[in-house]
This record gives C-alpha cells, sequence and structure tokens, in this order.
C-alpha cells in the first residue's frame, strides 16, 4: 500500500493526498508540467517532499536508507540511455543491488530472482544479448524484469510506453496489468489517455501540481474534465467493440482526416448556389 | 571467464613481465637476466656490491613505484570515468594532479625541498586533497551535488592551480626551475622504498574500496536516475570515489609528479576488449596502469640515454596520438564503448 498524505514539493507540487492499495494499477495523467513525473520522483522517495509524508505500508519512505527503500518501492525512469555497454543478465543484475551482499558476488536467491524476472518477461534468450542492441520494446522489457527482480510490492514507472510504437505499447500494458493483478501496486506516468483508460483501475488527472480528479476512468476523463485540464472540447464515448472509454477529438482545421471528407460535403452546396 | 578476457589477461601480464624485466636489467650498469636473482639476494644479505646496490636500492625500488603508480592512476581514471558518467575524466578531472603540482611546486620555492626532501612531497599531497575538497564544496549546490557543476569546478581550479604555478615557474631561477619541472611532468628517477611503502599502501586501499563499490559503479555509469532507482545511494558513492580517488592519486603524485594520459587512456582501451563490468574492469586497469607506466619508463630512460626524460612526456607522447585514434575510430562506428 502506498500513501501520499498532503504531500507538497517545491511550488511544483500541491497538497497531494491519495491511497492506494496493493494489486492496483494506477495512471497518473494530466498535461506536460502538471508533476507527474516528479509526483513519482517524491513518491519514490528520490526527493523529499517540502511539506507531507509518503508512507509505503506503514512506513515512512523519506526515513528510509536508499537500500531500505529499494526494497520496497522500485523507480524506473523515463529514459532508459540507449548506450548501455551491458548484457540483459549484467542490467536485470543491477535490481538486485538492495538485496545482495555488500561485498562479493550476488547469494543464490539474487541469481533466482534474476532468472524468475527474465523468464516472466520472455528475455532468457536474450540474456547475454548487450542492451543496446535490442528493439525499444525489449529494451523496456528488460527494464521492467530490472524492477521485477528487485521484488519490491510497488512499482512507479515513468511513461513506460512514450517512444514505442502501438505493438509494443500494447505488449508492454499487457504485462503491467499482468503485475499488478498477481497483487502489486503499479504506479505509472502515462500520456495516452484511452490506453490509460482501458489498462488502469484508477486514473489521476493532475493539472498545475494539484489532483484535478481521481478516481475510476469513466468518472476521472469526463469531456468536462478533459476540455478544463487540456484545454480540448472531445466527446467521450465506450468503444463499439470493446466497451473501453474512448475519445472523439475535436474538429480539424479544413476538417482534414474526418469521414465522409469535408471538401465534397461543404465545396460542392457552394458551387449549385453560384450556379 | 570468457576466453577473450583470458586471453587479454595473458596478454597483459607477459608484457607487464617483459617490460620489468627490461626495467630491472637494461640501464648504465646491465644486469644480465640470470643475476637478477641472485643479485637481488646478495642485496637482501647486506652486500654492498655495486651490482647489488644498484638491483635492490635503485631497480626494485623504481619498478615498484611504475607499477604502483600505474596502478593507481589507472584505477581512480576508471573510478571517475563511472561517476562522472563521463569517458573524458581523469584523475586530473577533480583537481588533484594541479593541486597536488602547486604544493609540490610552492614547497620548492618557499626553500622547504632544501629543510627536508620530504616536504615538497607532503605539500603535493595536502595541496591535491585540498583542492578536491574545494571542488567538492565548489561543485555541491543546495546540499545536492550535480556532475557537470563538479566538471566545471574541477576545470576552473584546476587552471587557477595551474596558472599560479606558471606565475611562480617565471619568477624562480633557472636551476629551481629545473627542479620543479620533475613534479609538472613526473619522474620516477630517486625512487627509495619508503615511497615505495606511501604509494603502496594508498593503492592497495583505493583497490580494495574500488573493488568493493564496483556494483554501485555500474549502476552509476548507466545512470544517476537509473542508480537512484535501484537503491544506491548517490551521493555517498561519489563522495567515497573522489576522496579515496584524491588518495591514491595524491599519493601517487607526492611520487612521482603529474604524469598525464594513464589515467584516461588506459580505462578506455581496456573497456573495449574486457567489458564494462567494473568487478572485472577495476583489477584490469590496475594491471594495464603498471604495464603502461613501466613500458613509458624503460622509453623515457632509453630514448635519449644517457639523458633521461620526464615519463609524463612518454606517456602524453604515446597517449594523446593513439586516444585520439581510438576517439577517431569509435566515432565512425557511431557508438561509445
Amino acid at each position: 500500500m502506498l500513501e501520499a498524505a498532503g504531500v507538497s514539493f517545491r511550488g511544483i507540487l500541491h497538497d497531494v493526498t491519495q491511497t492506494w492499495p496493493a494489486g492496483r494499477l494506477v495512471g497518473l495523467v494530466g498535461p506536460n508540467g502538471a508533476g507527474k513525473s516528479t509526483l513519482l520522483r517524491v513518491l519514490a522517495g528520490i526527493w523529499s517532499p517540502t511539506s507531507g509524508e509518503v508512507r509505503v505500508s506503514g512506513l515512512s519512505v523519506h526515513q528510509l536508507s536508499p537500500r531500505q527503500r529499494a526494497r520496497h518501492v522500485s523507480y524506473l525512469p523515463q529514459q532508459l540511455p540507449d548506450d548501455i555497454p551491458f548484457t540483459v543478465r549484467e542490467f536485470v543484475e543491477m535490481g538486485r543491488y538492495a538485496h545482495r551482499p555488500r561485498i562479493g558476488a550476488l547469494s543464490r536467491a539474487d541469481r533466482a530472482a534474476v532468472d524468475q524476472a527474465l523468464s516472466r518477461l520472455e528475455l532468457a534468450d536474450l540474456a547475454h544479448n548487450p542492451i543496446k542492441y535490442l528493439s525499444g520494446g525489449q529494451r523496456q522489457r528488460a527494464a521492467i524484469a530490472r524492477c521485477l527482480a528487485q521484488e519490491s510490492g510497488v512499482l512507479l514507472l515513468d511513461e513506460p510506453i512514450s517512444n514505442l510504437d502501438l505493438h509494443y505499447q500494447w505488449e508492454i500494458l499487457q504485462i503491467v496489468r499482468g503485475l499488478a493483478s498477481e497483487g502489486r501496486l503499479v504506479v505509472m506516468a502515462i500520456h495516452h489517455l484511452e490506453l490509460a483508460a482501458a489498462f488502469c483501475d484508477e486514473l489521476v488527472l493532475l493539472r498545475n501540481g494539484r489532483v484535478y480528479q481521481a478516481g475510476k476512468p469513466q468518472a476521472v476523463l469526463t469531456p468536462e474534465a478533459v476540455e478544463a485540464v487540456f484545454g480540448l472540447s472531445v466527446q467521450v464515448f465506450p468503444d463499439p467493440h470493446t466497451g473501453h472509454l474512448r475519445l472523439s477529438w475535436p474538429e480539424t482545421v479544413d476538417g482534414a482526416g474526418s469521414h465522409p471528407p469535408r471538401e465534397v460535403e461543404e465545396v460542392v452546396p457552394a458551387c449549385a448556389k453560384r450556379s | 571467464m570468457s576466453r577473450r578476457r583470458r586471453t587479454g589477461l595473458i596478454g597483459l601480464f607477459l608484457l607487464l613481465c617483459i617490460a620489468a624485466w627490461v626495467e630491472i636489467s637494461w640501464g648504465p650498469v646491465s644486469i644480465p637476466i640470470r643475476q637478477i636473482g641472485s643479485q637481488t639476494w646478495a642485496y637482501l644479505h647486506g652486500s654492498r656490491d655495486a651490482d647489488a646496490v644498484v638491483m635492490g636500492a635503485i631497480r626494485w625500488p623504481r619498478l615498484c613505484a611504475a607499477i604502483l603508480v600505474g596502478a593507481g592512476l589507472a584505477v581512480s581514471g576508471c573510478v571517475l570515468q563511472a561517476v562522472f558518467r563521463n569517458s573524458m575524466a581523469d584523475p586530473g578531472i577533480i583537481g588533484v594532479s594541479s593541486g597536488g603540482a602547486l604544493g609540490a611546486v610552492l614547497a620548492i620555492s618557499l626553500g622547504l625541498g632544501a629543510v627536508s626532501p620530504w616536504l615538497p612531497p607532503l605539500c603535493a599531497f595536502a595541496l591535491g586533497l585540498a583542492a578536491v575538497l574545494a571542488v567538492y564544496r565548489l561543485g555541491s549546490i543546495g546540499g545536492r551535488t550535480a556532475v557537470h557543476s563538479l566538471l566545471l569546478s574541477g576545470v576552473a581550479v584546476s587552471s587557477l592551480c595551474s596558472a599560479i604555478v606558471t606565475l611562480l615557474l617565471s619568477l624562480v631561477p633557472f636551476q629551481t626551475m629545473a627542479q620543479m619541472m620533475f613534479w609538472l611532468m613526473g619522474g620516477l628517477d630517486g625512487i627509495t622504498w619508503v615511497h615505495v611503502a606511501v604509494a603502496g599502501s594508498a593503492v592497495l586501499v583505493g583497490l580494495v574500496v574500488f573493488i568493493a563499490m564496483a556494483p554501485a559503479l555500474d549502476i552509476i555509469s548507466i545512470g544517476e536516475e537509473q542508480a537512484e532507482g535501484v537503491g544506491v545511494h548517490l551521493e555517498r558513492v561519489r563522495r567515497v570515489a573522489m576522496l579515496v580517488s584524491a588518495l591514491v592519486v595524491g599519493a601517487c603524485v607526492s611520487i612521482s609528479g603529474v604524469i598525464g594520459f594513464v589515467g584516461l587512456i588506459v580505462p578506455h582501451l581496456l573497456r573495449l576488449w574486457f567489458g564494462a563490468a567494473h568487478r572485472v574492469l577495476i583489477p584490469v586497469c590496475a594491471l594495464g596502469g603498471a604495464v603502461l607506466l613501466t613500458l613509458s619508463d624503460v622509453i623515457a630512460r632509453m630514448a635519449l640515454s644517457p639523458v633521461e626524460l620526464n615519463i609524463g612526456i612518454v606517456t602524453s607522447c604515446l597517449g594523446a596520438p593513439f586516444f585520439l585514434y581510438l576517439l577517431r575510430r569509435q566515432y565512425a562506428r557511431g557508438a561509445w564503448g
């Protein structure tokens, strides 16, 4: 369980109070600069809040040492450098830093956790390949395997699907969903509102460092809320095939891309009028 | 261990043996390989025969110093490159070299060298450490130390020290200047067993600490955010790495003067062959640094014999073109090893 109680941070976050139980997938949504990444870093205990407290299973995150903290919370930053000179296995082993003996090689439990994380994300065959030769989706899988090897109850992921194509976005979200269903709490920042609504149990919509709305996706992503936070007037409707929440965008310039094409509808009557 | 690593390790070891043999047996008094053992034995048993003394009091300490200083510089360079996430980092970047040179030059120009031959090296060590502490203080803003502010304050403190050194050089008589040049370009002449003991203990402590830090260094080398995510105590690792490197390099500078390029080129080169995992890279760098410095010392002694060159001139003349070659090759491949 992760709890933020009145968390503020240097004028970027204001009085964020949320409680999330285990087994949930929570999406942080909101425009650029709304404070999604900052909130994740504060939740991860890397930055200390200027006021308020973050508690994980009852412990105050900011009073734990980095090693103790990492056993409860894993944090995956947005960007993985693309020149990592390690193999997949060496990279996943880094997730054991908080558990491994301070001096000497990995213990048997460490190696077992690494093996398990690799096979869980279907990376066993790639274990000895250098990270820098993997595709974007495989690399992200390796990053999640590293979090898994950390064996923490809470995973904080900063935009895990940015820079991925549709196929990999779907794949990664399925994996993340699975991790939550197994009983972990996963909190991720995500830009894609429809995918967020489809996969998350709960969304937190941030605006200027404050929680604008939080709760079930249907309750959060109302046309009014999207208009107020993103400045776009949209319609919300259930997908006719799956029932997932969908957004219809406002009209484009010239009506480009609409169906049937707008030119035909409007230009023809105009000509007719002139003749 | 992979075959590639084993081959590399055996190669380095053979190179070190050859370099050590040349260093020990060549020179104004040449001692054939068969006599190395017996002359050393004789020196240890109190023989004051000329060959035995050359062997035991000059050549052996010099070889040990070359090995230790080379190892210390290369290992510190390797660690600092990881901590700064910058492949251009070398022991000079945290100010310890130029601070050390300033300490020695200052001591000589104040006439402290005449009071005791130990004062210049002591001042070199003290000012080397002081320079690192200054860099660390100046680079920490608001309780956090950012890599780029550390790098920039390192550059600034180094050039300030160099400027003062140049000022002092231009004010002293020619004779003293020659004495000072030893500290600026490095040299291993006049090494005694006491020097070796001092450098040896610092380098040994450094090696142990650095190898214990290897997992943290691996993680920091891929990014600070990644390191914080898995529970590395970033500030502490960085502080320990800087202070221990300062100790090691300070001890090296105080016995041999400033020797450039070893700390930069050895980790670079060996990373290409042995990979980036520090638990392997650090011991291998120690070996590689020892090889490079022993070979350089041989060249420094032989190239213009009987005149002895400063060893720093040799390492820079060998190192700079080779480094440029590597750099261009790596960029041509579009990757940073």
